[in-house]
């Protein structure tokens, strides 16, 4: 039996504030569709990516989609990991214990070694 | 795997100038396009920015000459479309930041 | 080598969206096979039949048609990005209840299942936004 080709694996860079850019929801929605693939996907969060992981967002006054309960499906969908680029999320001390997902805190160097475990690359 | 093509058309001022600078290494390579040919202004801080990662330059000639930057360069490689392509070919990976 | 090519940015505002035209013809050149363009989120604006640029601006529908019509490339709009931007085909005009298509023929509105299934199959993905 030959052996089967290893799946590729994807990243998604998001670098999107939530409301600001429907670039956000974009990105979050193709990682979405990579994984109902069933294709490896992790999302990391640099920048201002990092003000998704607010936690009680409440976007019904703005009449906006919540980009927090978006999050918070992502486990439902067997996306692999999020990550954020912890010194990002330092800058604008963002409490990510209170993030709608759980979110794996990186130095640059582990931001790094993220990528060059993806063989597809992906930035929003 | 482990090398990318880094893609920058947003300007210095960008976070997205910053975040490139933050994720490559000197094995990488970045082309500037768009807005990012503004960080290849000899003397600028930018400029001095980007040299320091290491990483072999590019920018993309149309838009460095429509800029107005394409006087103002020293010692970074000028590509046509072409010269694009032919970095994707050595470089396996791109990684666009905008 | 088989390239994939994502499109993020309209042709009215920015790079992107230039950048990913000139890159196609280049590519095409050079001997590569670019199986499918993704255009996604403001990107799917390339597909308008009803944007009219001036004469002195290059027309990046007509390129993208030329060579969709001479390498038969895949040129998709991802559905969801396209509707809510009034790009709309045949079928999706009369399903939503709109006057009629506002995209042209050369590009194909689906899922993002199609981009997905190209990441996974291309040599080399490149992607074009800002």
């Amino acid at each position: 039996m030959p052996a089967a080709e290893p799946p590729t694996r994807h990243l998604v860079v998001v670098r999107r504030a939530p409301y600001g850019a429907s670039l956000a929801r974009t990105a979050i929605e193709t990682a979405l569709a990579v994984a109902a693939f069933e294709q490896p996907v992790d999302i990391l969060f640099m920048g201002d990516g990092v003000l998704q992981l607010l936690g009680q967002q409440d976007s019904q006054a703005s009449g906006s989609r919540n980009m927090g309960r978006l999050l918070a499906s992502l486990p439902l969908y067997d996306i692999e990991a999020v990550y954020v680029d912890g010194q990002a999320a330092a800058a604008y001390g963002v409490d990510l214990a209170n993030s709608p997902v759980a979110a794996t805190a990186l130095t640059p160097a582990q931001v790094r070694e993220l990528m060059d475990r993806c063989d597809k690359l992906l930035g929003f | 795997m482990s090398v990318i093509l880094h893609t920058l058309n947003a300007s210095p001022a960008s976070g997205a100038f910053d975040d490139c600078l933050r994720a490559i290494t000197a094995d990488d390579a970045l082309l500037l396009l768009g807005d990012g040919v503004y960080a290849a202004m000899a003397h600028s801080r930018a400029w001095e920015r980007l040299r320091a990662c290491g990483a072999p330059l590019y920018v993309l000639r149309a838009d460095a000459s429509a800029a107005g930057v394409l006087p103002l360069l020293e010692e970074i490689e000028v590509v046509d479309m072409d010269g694009f392509v032919a970095l994707t070919e050595r470089y396996p990976r791109q990684l666009a930041w905008y | 080598m088989i390239y994939s090519l994502l499109v993020l940015s309209s042709p009215a505002s920015g790079h992107g969206a230039r950048h990913a035209v000139q890159f196609a013809r280049s590519a095409l050149q050079r001997g590569h096979t670019i199986d499918r363009v993704f255009f996604l989120d403001d990107g799917t604006f390339a597909g308008s039949a009803a944007a009219v640029f001036p004469q002195d601006e290059a027309s990046p529908l007509q390129c993208w048609v030329e060579l969709s019509e001479r390498h038969a490339l895949e040129l998709i709009l991802c559905v969801s990005s396209a509707l809510k931007r009034g790009l709309l085909d045949a079928g999706e005009a009369q399903r939503h209840e709109r006057c009629g298509p506002t995209i042209h023929p050369a590009f194909v509105i689906s899922g993002l299942g199609q981009l997905v299934d190209a990441m996974t199959h291309c040599d080399r993905l490149v992607t074009f936004g800002g």
